[in-house]
């Protein structure tokens, strides 16, 4: 009797949890899920819609894979993309050191350092064009200093294949938020083990890479897949910053879908698909090899 | 010896800090200071550091309105994409509230099979391109009928809004604890009691974070509106996307910078209090 009671109370307990889980589960299995999903079988050749139904068709990664400028795009995709991410690591892992000492202005500081994270990339795009390019402060700064006396002397930075405008608007975007999982991490550890260490006999380089950076890992690595994802699949930097042909990868399959040839679109999907595959393989690589770390770091 | 590393590890910023720090306020600050000055500037030309000609001197000459005239007249859509960024960012937070407030419940306080893989599942979103995303989304919209909608954009707002605030969600549930709760069972309370008077009002302000960094968020998004948008609906970013995209930044571009910058600076001022780090140093799958 009471154990049927039990059962049923479990079972009432069960379906609330699911309940609870459905919304979310629904919404992105059929937005997110969908749209993935949908994106590989349009790349493969399935569109009714256009009269197209060729699934499955590899025609189109066939195509698109066999270009050189398609290698030139993913090969600028992520050049711009990992060396922002990495410059951007950098700075923040500097930036959030310095924030957990005491100093004073610190309050002023921590409103400072998140500016970048609460505004759009657009923004951070308008003040790369005001700074960087020819005509710009940088370089009125090196006429005012004497070093150049007219703006084609400047070095181009913008819309250049080297990316450094690109760059500096992620980099720019992005220490606040690496600085912030890292500052997060740093406060829940404490000080102590770097006391510890110290006391030991530890000198300050070993104690960042053999304490504190261990175990501030976790938020480098979750921050860095993050914006490492985003600078591969973002359009708008550069669309505007970035030199043109060959493209990113984004802007290509942008391209590809604004076509007035509608055939073109499916090359568009399997661009789409193409850019998923490949951050999805990196971030992949990059987690498991954290994993493997912490294993052999007894963790987990 | 062992004293000075001790002195080495102290409290206080090392000389290379304090000069870091400066740099690091330049670096984020500084390029608003010719963004400003830019957005009052008639003619501005190389190598000038400031304006040869401002444009009040010019206002009254022209035919057309220059410089913050032009950003407050409607030819701008200065308010027509204000009021659109926050009519589809308040709607896209009261959705994403309601759709995770009980995800985030379960999250913090159930254990399941499988539960590290939903988790994952959770956060997926966060590291697949946007780009990706957004074109695949067009193309399902597009034959629906919501390319171009509010319902569309709002529906694609949800994919990466949706992470963020299930994580900081459940990282208030877990600091909440359930004994309050269970003590107002004991006393009597129901379940509709004790949600109204003892969870939301503890959950309140983990929740008001969870909100606006949610609207911040959603404010911030460019490609999925400009994506499915269709040119139709101006939200802020792609309102400046669209004043900028030939590479130069004229006076009016530079106020409608200023305009776009806005709303992050009212936020940071309101959320610093709020915004929980925590929820950022949470590991992806951990």
């Amino acid at each position: 009797m009471t154990q049927a009671r039990h059962d049923t109370m479990r079972r009432r307990e069960r379906l609330r949890v699911i309940l609870q889980l459905t919304p979310i589960l629904a919404v992105l299995f059929v937005l997110f899920g969908g749209a993935l999903v949908l994106a590989v079988l349009q790349s493969l050749g399935f569109a009714p819609w256009f009269g197209v139904n060729t699934f499955p068709d590899f025609s189109y990664f066939g195509a698109l894979w066999s270009s050189t400028s398609f290698w030139w795009s993913l090969g600028l995709t992520l050049y711009y993309a990992t060396v922002s991410t990495v410059i951007a690591l950098v700075l923040a892992v500097l930036l959030a050191l310095a924030l957990i000492k005491a100093f004073p202005g610190k309050t002023f500081y921590k409103y400072l350092y998140k500016l970048p994270l609460m505004i759009p990339y657009t923004v951070g795009i308008a003040l790369a064009v005001l700074m960087l390019s020819n005509g710009g402060m940088l370089s009125r700064l090196a006429a005012f200093a004497g070093l150049i006396d007219d703006p084609g002397q400047f070095p181009q930075i913008l819309k250049t294949h080297y990316g450094w405008g690109i760059i500096a608007v992620y980099v720019w975007k992005q220490v606040p938020f690496i600085t912030l999982a890292v500052y997060a991490v740093l406060l829940g550890i404490g000080r102590e083990t770097e006391e510890a260490a110290a006391i030991l006999g530890a000198d300050r380089k070993t104690i960042f890479f053999r304490v504190t950076l261990p175990q501030i890992l976790p938020g480098i690595v979750s921050s860095t897949l993050i914006c490492f994802a985003f600078n591969v699949g973002a359009f708008e930097a550069p669309f505007i910053l970035g030199g043109g042909f060959p493209d990113t990868l984004p802007v290509v399959a942008w391209r590809y879908f604004n076509d007035a040839d509608y055939t073109l679109q499916l090359q568009g999907m399997a661009t789409v698909v193409s850019i998923g595959l490949v951050s999805g393989v990196i971030l992949f690589a990059y987690l498991a090899a954290y994993r493997r770390y912490e294993m052999n770091m007894g963790r987990n | 010896m062992a004293f000075k590393h001790v002195q080495s590890l102290s409290e206080r910023l090392s000389p290379f800090q304090k000069f870091y720090l400066i740099v690091i306020a330049g670096f984020i600050l500084g390029p608003f200071i010719p963004l400003l000055i830019q957005s009052f500037a008639f003619r501005w030309a190389w190598p000038d550091l400031l304006p040869s000609t401002w444009w009040l001197e010019q206002r009254d000459k022209s035919m057309l309105p220059l410089a913050w005239d032009y950003v407050f007249s409607p030819y701008s859509r200065v308010w027509e994409a204000t009021v659109n960024t926050v009519f589809i960012g308040s709607v896209v937070t009261v959705i994403c509230l309601a759709i995770c407030l009980p995800a985030a419940r379960v999250l913090a306080r159930e254990r399941f099979r499988g539960k590290s893989a939903f988790e994952f599942f959770l956060s997926l979103p966060l590291i697949v391109p946007e780009a990706a995303i957004g074109i695949a989304l067009l193309m399902i919209f597009i034959r629906l009928g919501l390319a171009g909608s509010y319902v569309g954009i709002i529906i694609a707002h949800l994919i990466p809004t949706i992470p963020y605030m299930v994580r900081m969600l459940t990282a208030v549930y877990q600091g909440l604890g359930r004994d309050f709760e269970e003590q107002a069972m004991i006393l009597g309370a129901n379940r509709r009691q004790i949600l109204w008077r003892v969870t939301l009002p503890m959950l309140l302000p983990g929740v008001v974070a969870g909100a606006l960094f949610t609207f911040l968020v959603s404010t911030n998004i460019f490609l999925l509106t400009f994506f499915l948008g269709q040119g139709q609906i101006v939200t802020l970013p792609t309102l400046l996307f669209s004043k900028i995209s030939g590479g130069t930044l004229d006076a009016s571009a530079a106020g409608i910078t200023l305009i776009v910058t806005l709303p992050g600076i009212i936020l940071l001022i309101l959320s610093e209090r709020f915004i929980k780090e925590e929820a950022f140093g949470k590991g992806f799958g951990n």
